[in-house]
């Protein structure tokens, strides 16, 4: 067994070609997540009852159980319950006409959200007291000091946390390949097994995800900088 | 007894200390005073090796150490002659009360536990902390955490105390119970070194004060010489900018 | 696609999966002892910043963090046997796959935790050394009985969750044929054709284990902060 450094190079030109899809797993995910997220932070932190409660199941079970499973619960769990729904009120769904990357899409994006409430959720509460004092005592509702005052710092304080989020979810794409999605891991296997070089291929996908991620971490770096400006200042 | 010659100290490329020459007897108390970045903490963290001298010789007891070629052993014979009371009171954070004085006891002195422990408590009932013990310094006001500070410099029993502004991070209501513990200790004769900006307590308390000024020791002399009578212009003015006029009208009293 | 969904199923299939548990724990223990060692080496050169090696060790950390677990699991799994061979001309091809994860796992958690303590060590206050030497202590002394215990509470909530990550990766062991919980899992869906009632058993396992580490670690935590002042602790 030896390694073919030039075949790496000819793998790396095969496999960048599912990036696109990498990517789409990754931030469709993280979007949608985004927005859910957002509305599971709120429940919490007014503990609004009822919802409160189903909010913390969630987020407790889709944090508490590997991705792996939410992926393959959907995939194997929702066309059986389309094809009862459908049955039942004769919508004529074919759930195998359904591609399967919508299913990764939601197991995802329900993980997203859970991983991404956490976030919001920590970055609200560290936004002081007086901040929002402040925004009632220049006359502003709960809402606009909510969308006005409190979210915009939470979130500014929290780029670290959506980075490394953004970087796990990335890495997390890769289990897509389990259900035969073509993303830079699926690609990888498949250029592995055809040439039988399986080293190479994986040392190939492993530049990609590498690249993505320093750039991924720069970008953020420099976000951050300019995010918090007014985080600085004063004194030093 | 103390004795340094030629202590000279940079940081990077730029002198803080030029030469100190400095004889401290058995049981005197001496207070150093001088401008922000005159080099008085420098000076005191060159006499425990918390900062290396570039040049000259530090003397604490019978320890005698030539900077320019300390071994780490020196240095540690030189730390276990003395004691440091921080500003920032640099109490350890995971150690209770009664632990932060009885772990230099224990590691430094090798004393036994139970013996660390009874001494300990001996030295913290001094300083008015019987009730603490337990406590973890996250649970003490600015003035009890230095309180432990001076016990734990204390039970070491050492040459000489060394005391960097202790009382500047305090709220002033506090100040007076911490001066008046470093008051006590001081009458018992024990060496002390104390770099303060409390006026009062450089007059009252000290047998000697030193002003520094620029990484030299300008002027020294007995409290009543550096107050009522300096010979350096820089110390007049310094002691009046520092004490404005109130100082000087209860110490006319005293003179006369 | 499976037959019809079968409730009492889940619940049947705990017993069989669970008893592939040990294996799962066997991982996990083997790769966070032996991430342990990796850590704490690689934290050194970083600390006392020893050139070459520190460059070295920022390489590994960045490598690690930048690639999911399953190109390093491949990579470790097919360039291992590969780079022994070349080098010492010593074959481990045929060495069971179980400890390729253990390799794998171990790499990536002594990545992780070298992070977590370096920045837990540097952490503890200056002031915390300095008054160690003015007591007297030895550097070495000031190290173990003054700054370690301090970082360790510093860097145990990471820790805690890195482990939690860790047991939720090793979902991931049976890609190169592992016969842990998944594995078994596999062989069940295989003979049964209820995928959907597997997985979600083993959600259910993988939920109460995740469940109840964090209960353990929560408790070590207060354990951990009982010097610290009682509104830091609160705040969690
Ligand atoms: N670790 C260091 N690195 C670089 N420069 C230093 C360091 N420590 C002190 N200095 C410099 O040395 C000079 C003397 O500092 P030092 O702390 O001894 O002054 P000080 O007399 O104690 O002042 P203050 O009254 O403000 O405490 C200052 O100019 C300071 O900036
Ligand atoms: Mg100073």
């Amino acid at each position: 067994m030896t390694i073919d450094i030039p075949f790496i190079w000819i793998a790396f030109k095969e496999i960048i070609k599912a990036l696109p899809i990498t990517l789409i797993l990754t931030i469709v995910p993280l979007l949608a997540g985004f927005l859910i997220g957002i509305g599971v932070a709120l429940v919490r932190i007014y503990k609004m009852k009822f919802l409160y409660r189903i909010a913390n199941g969630y987020v407790s079970f889709f944090r508490g159980t590997p991705i792996i499973m939410h992926i393959m619960v959907i995939y194997f769990g929702f066309p059986l319950l389309l094809d009862q729904l459908s049955l039942r009120f004769d919508l004529g769904i074919q759930t195998n006409k359904i591609p399967i990357i919508l299913f990764v899409l939601i197991a995802l994006t329900l993980a997203a959200g859970s991983y991404l409430s956490e976030i919001i959720r920590s970055g609200i509460i560290s936004v002081s007291n007086g901040q929002m004092e402040a925004a009632y005592s220049v006359g502003m509702t709960k809402f606009q000091a909510m969308n006005r005052i409190i979210l915009p710092q939470a979130l500014a304080q929290s780029i670290p946390n959506f980075t490394n989020i953004f970087v796990g979810f990335l890495h997390t794409s890769s289990i897509a390949f389990l259900v035969s999605q073509k993303e830079v891991t699926g690609a990888a296997n498949i250029v592995a097994s055809v040439n039988l070089k399986f080293l190479e291929a994986f040392i190939a996908a492993g530049i990609i995800y590498w690249g993505i991620t320093i750039l991924v971490e720069g970008i953020s770096f420099l976000l951050e900088k300019k995010v918090t400006a007014y985080n600085r200042g004063g004194v030093s | 007894m103390i004795y340094l010659q030629g202590i000279k100290k940079s940081f990077n490329q730029l002198p803080v200390l030029k030469g100190i020459n400095l004889k401290i007897e058995k049981g005197e108390v001496v207070t150093i005073l001088g401008p922000s970045g005159s080099g008085k903490t420098t000076l005191l963290r060159c006499l425990n090796f918390l900062e290396k001298p570039n040049a000259g010789i530090v003397q604490i007891g019978n320890i005698i150490v030539d900077s320019e070629k300390a071994t780490k052993k020196e240095m540690l014979a030189i730390r276990k002659q003395s004691a440091m009371v921080f500003q920032h009171y640099n109490l350890f954070a995971h150690k209770t009360v009664v632990e932060n004085v009885m772990e230099g006891l224990i590691v430094a002195k090798k004393v036994k536990k139970k013996d660390a422990r009874h001494q300990s408590e001996r030295v913290l009932e001094k300083v008015g902390l019987s009730d603490k013990l337990h406590h973890y310094p996250s649970q003490l006001s600015g003035g009890q955490q230095q309180r432990v500070g001076i016990a734990r410099a204390l039970a070491l029993n050492p040459e000489v105390i060394l005391f960097d502004e202790p009382t500047s991070a305090l709220d002033p209501e506090l100040v007076g119970d911490v001066l008046s513990v470093i008051k006590s200790i001081a009458q018992e004769g024990i060496t002390m070194v104390v770099v303060t900006h409390e006026m009062s307590f450089a007059r009252e308390v000290s047998n000697r004060v030193l002003f520094m000024d620029e990484g030299v020791i300008v002027e020294e002399g007995t409290p009543l010489e550096i107050f009522h009578a300096a010979k350096e212009e820089r110390t007049r003015r310094f002691l009046q900018r520092i004490s404005g006029e109130s100082f000087f009208t209860p110490l006319k009293e005293q003179v006369n | 696609m499976g037959k019809a969904f079968d409730l009492m199923l889940i619940i049947e299939f705990i017993p069989t999966l669970i008893q592939y548990l040990g294996i799962t724990l066997q991982i996990l223990a083997a790769s966070i002892i032996l991430g342990l060692v990796l850590g704490i080496a690689a934290a050194i050169p970083r600390l006392y910043k020893i050139p070459i090696l520190n460059q070295l060790v920022i390489l590994y950390v960045s490598f690690i963090r930048g690639t999911p677990i399953l190109i390093q699991l491949f990579l470790v799994f097919y360039g291992l046997p590969a780079i022994l061979l070349l080098l010492f001309s010593i074959d481990i091809t045929r060495m069971e796959a179980i400890y390729f994860v253990i390799i794998t796992y171990a790499i990536s958690n002594g990545a992780g935790f070298s992070e977590i303590f370096r920045a837990a060590i540097r952490a503890v206050d200056y002031g915390q050394t300095e008054a160690a030497f003015s007591v007297g202590m030895t550097s070495r002394q000031n190290f173990f009985r003054i700054v370690l215990p301090q970082a360790v509470r510093i860097a145990f909530p990471n820790m805690a969750n890195s482990v939690i990550g860790s047991l939720k990766d090793t979902s991931l062991a049976f890609t190169i044929g592992v016969m842990d919980m998944m594995g078994r899992g596999d062989t069940l869906i295989a003979a049964t054709a209820h995928a959907l009632e597997v997985y979600l058993s083993l959600s259910i396992i993988y939920y109460i284990i995740v469940v109840m580490f964090e209960k353990i670690f929560s408790k070590l935590e207060k354990y951990f902060n009982r010097y610290q002042k009682a509104d830091v602790t609160a705040v969690a």
